[in-house]
């Protein structure tokens, strides 16, 4: 039996505007989601701001409920049995909140040990191994508030730990984070999946996921739209080649141009610097380079290159150029 | 059952250690601790010595001792829900193993608890400014009322707590009936001067069978024995557990229906 199942779940948020007349607004953040995890898995979410990745991680981890669906972690309902998986769960979310600043790591450790009724002799032990695991021994002692976004985010892993989970839930784990902190993080979440511990890991970082995850969800507006091993999603984009420009000076006309140009699958910016990075999906793209750089005459060309697509280009090609505006 | 109990006792305390140690170092608390029942006492306890009414000394330090616990409890344990929103802490308060009601009771009994330094600093304040002879005649008594009204107040502010999770807006609402709780109390004039048809809502306040509590066990005259607020101030106890026990019941379910727990 796979260890998180979903089936046909749904999850809708209601919100209220104005101020005199209020009125109320439903968000569908979740629509008919159907997963199946295995144990030992290191499944990936994918998945533009707003697609629902939190949303999905905060129901399967029973702090919200579903509003239509089911959805079973460890054979367990999370609607009716929440009380039976939290012990055997653990959650990280990505960010600077949800620590006790004027704690210190190893009084977090402590406390949520004692909220996770972890008996005392087994918390004395594995206390420390945590510590050392995501390398804040050393620091153990000092308050939070005093560390930096990385130690924070490591202190959250660890919190996570603290039960021994079987699943362990993270949700964006190493968003906001310079490159080294990142790295380091994932080299902790590898560690762990090695360790054969069932990881759902939500990210809108693609590199992130295709360096981790075994099978990939993609998710926009609360849709599944695709849900497939890295390497098979990257072949979906097989037919196509990538053309990377930057530019200094692209008006919007040429910009429309591109976008109109039928040999254009897809077309999405990026910001680089100083620079704007278009990267232009298409069949024949390296054969079209001169025909692209001409519609974007007036601008200052500063690199071209072409390449073939990665997990990214599938995953635009999924949820659509605009998606990746948010 | 016997695993489950040490685990949530073990639990208690750690949200009692941890709230204490939050406490000790935020200005807000340390404010409401020691200063306000500090200005509370000289501003009462002048207006009543220099008002003509000397002999009302000691109730009015009593008074202001109750001010100082319940502003502690009040604030403290609303703001307890509130600090655990703004901190992003709450979400994983709520996902974990341990009920929200025992964490919360751990963390009213820590500010309970600290809220004694109040009762203390205002007749240390009595003592100081005014050099007021403050015998309490049956201290014993004294002590059993102490720790009955802190069992309340305990009591009250994890049925606060439980409000302040539900409704985001339930600080203001706290702001605006803090006057008027202190009034109906007769925690700054005595219930006598209060017209005979509010009382029954004075006799509802757990902060009101508290102070009469006080002040009867040091020797005040009362129309209430020691025993009547004694059974009072338990009775009190035990209702604001069981609507306290309901709501948390309730507020489980609720806040995964409605999300919101890490917005402020």
């Amino acid at each position: 039996m796979p260890i998180i199942q979903t089936n046909a779940l749904s999850r809708t948020y209601i919100s209220k505007t104005g101020v005199i007349r209020k009125q109320k607004k439903e968000i569908q953040a979740l629509e008919n989601v159907n997963l199946e995890i295995e144990s030992g898995e290191l499944f990936g979410l994918l998945g533009p701001n707003g697609a629902g990745k939190t949303t999905l991680t905060k129901v399967l981890s029973t702090i919200l409920l579903p509003t239509e669906g089911t959805a079973h972690v460890l054979g367990l309902d999370v609607i009716h049995q929440a009380r039976e998986i939290r012990p055997r769960i653990g959650i990280v979310f990505g960010g600077e909140r949800g620590l006790y600043w004027r704690l210190s790591a190893m009084e977090t450790l402590k406390y949520f040990a004692a909220l996770y009724h972890v008996p005392p002799d087994i918390a004395e032990n594995r206390i420390p191994a945590l510590l050392e695991l995501v390398g804040l021994s050393d620091r153990a002692d000092e308050r939070v508030e005093n560390f930096s976004r990385g130690m924070k985010q490591r202190l959250h892993i660890a919190r996570g730990l603290i039960s021994d989970p079987e699943v362990l839930f993270l949700d964006e784990p190493t968003i906001g984070l310079d490159p080294v902190a990142s790295r380091e993080i994932r080299h902790i979440i590898s560690d762990l999946s090695a360790e054969g511990k069932t990881i759902f890991l939500t990210s809108h970082y693609m590199y992130e996921v295709d360096e981790l995850c075994q099978r990939v969800a993609v998710l926009n507006k609360g849709q599944v739209l695709m849900v497939d091993s890295p390497a098979v999603l990257k072949k979906t984009v097989a037919d196509l080649e990538v053309v990377e420009i930057d530019a200094i000076g692209v008006t919007e006309a040429a910009l429309a141009e591109l976008q109109a140009h039928p040999q254009v699958d897809a077309l999405h910016l990026e910001p680089r610097d100083l620079a704007q990075g278009l990267i232009i999906q298409s069949p024949d793209g390296a054969s079209r380079v001169g025909e692209f750089i001409h519609i974007l005459d007036g601008a200052t060309i500063q690199r071209v290159i072409t390449r073939q697509p990665t997990l990214e280009d599938a995953y635009v090609r999924l949820v659509g150029p605009e998606a990746m505006k948010t | 059952m016997t695993r489950k109990i040490k685990d949530n006792f073990r639990a208690l305390v750690s949200s009692f250690r941890e709230q204490a140690i939050s406490r000790a170092t935020d200005n807000f608390f340390i404010g409401t601790l020691f200063f306000q029942p500090v200005l509370f006492t000289l501003l009462s306890v002048g207006i009543y010595r220099y008002g003509g009414k000397p002999d009302l000394s000691l109730y009015a330090v009593i008074g202001a001792g109750m001010i100082g616990i319940w502003n502690n409890n009040l604030w403290t344990s609303g703001s307890i829900v509130q600090d655990e929103r703004r901190s992003g802490t709450l979400e994983f308060l709520v996902a974990s193993p341990t009920s929200l009601e025992i964490i919360l009771l751990g963390k009213s009994l820590s500010n309970a608890m600290a809220s004694i330094l109040a009762l203390g600093l205002t007749f240390a304040t009595g003592l100081i400014a005014y050099r007021l002879p403050l015998e309490i005649q049956q201290p014993l008594a004294f002590l059993g009322a102490i720790l009955l009204t802190l069992v309340a107040m305990t009591m009250l502010g994890m049925l606060l707590g439980s409000l302040f999770v539900l409704a985001r807006a339930a600080g203001q609402l706290a702001t605006v009936l803090n006057y008027p709780i202190f009034i109906l109390s007769g925690l700054t004039f005595p219930l006598t001067v209060l017209p005979l048809w509010i009382r029954p809502l004075s006799y509802s306040l757990v902060s009101t069978w508290g102070n009469l509590s006080l002040a009867s066990a040091a020797g005040l005259a009362s129309e209430w024995t020691i025993t009547t607020t004694y059974l009072a101030l338990t009775g009190l106890s035990a209702l604001y557990f069981v609507i306290g026990h309901y709501l948390y019941r309730l507020i489980d379910r609720l806040v995964r229906e409605q999300g919101g727990l890490q917005q402020w």
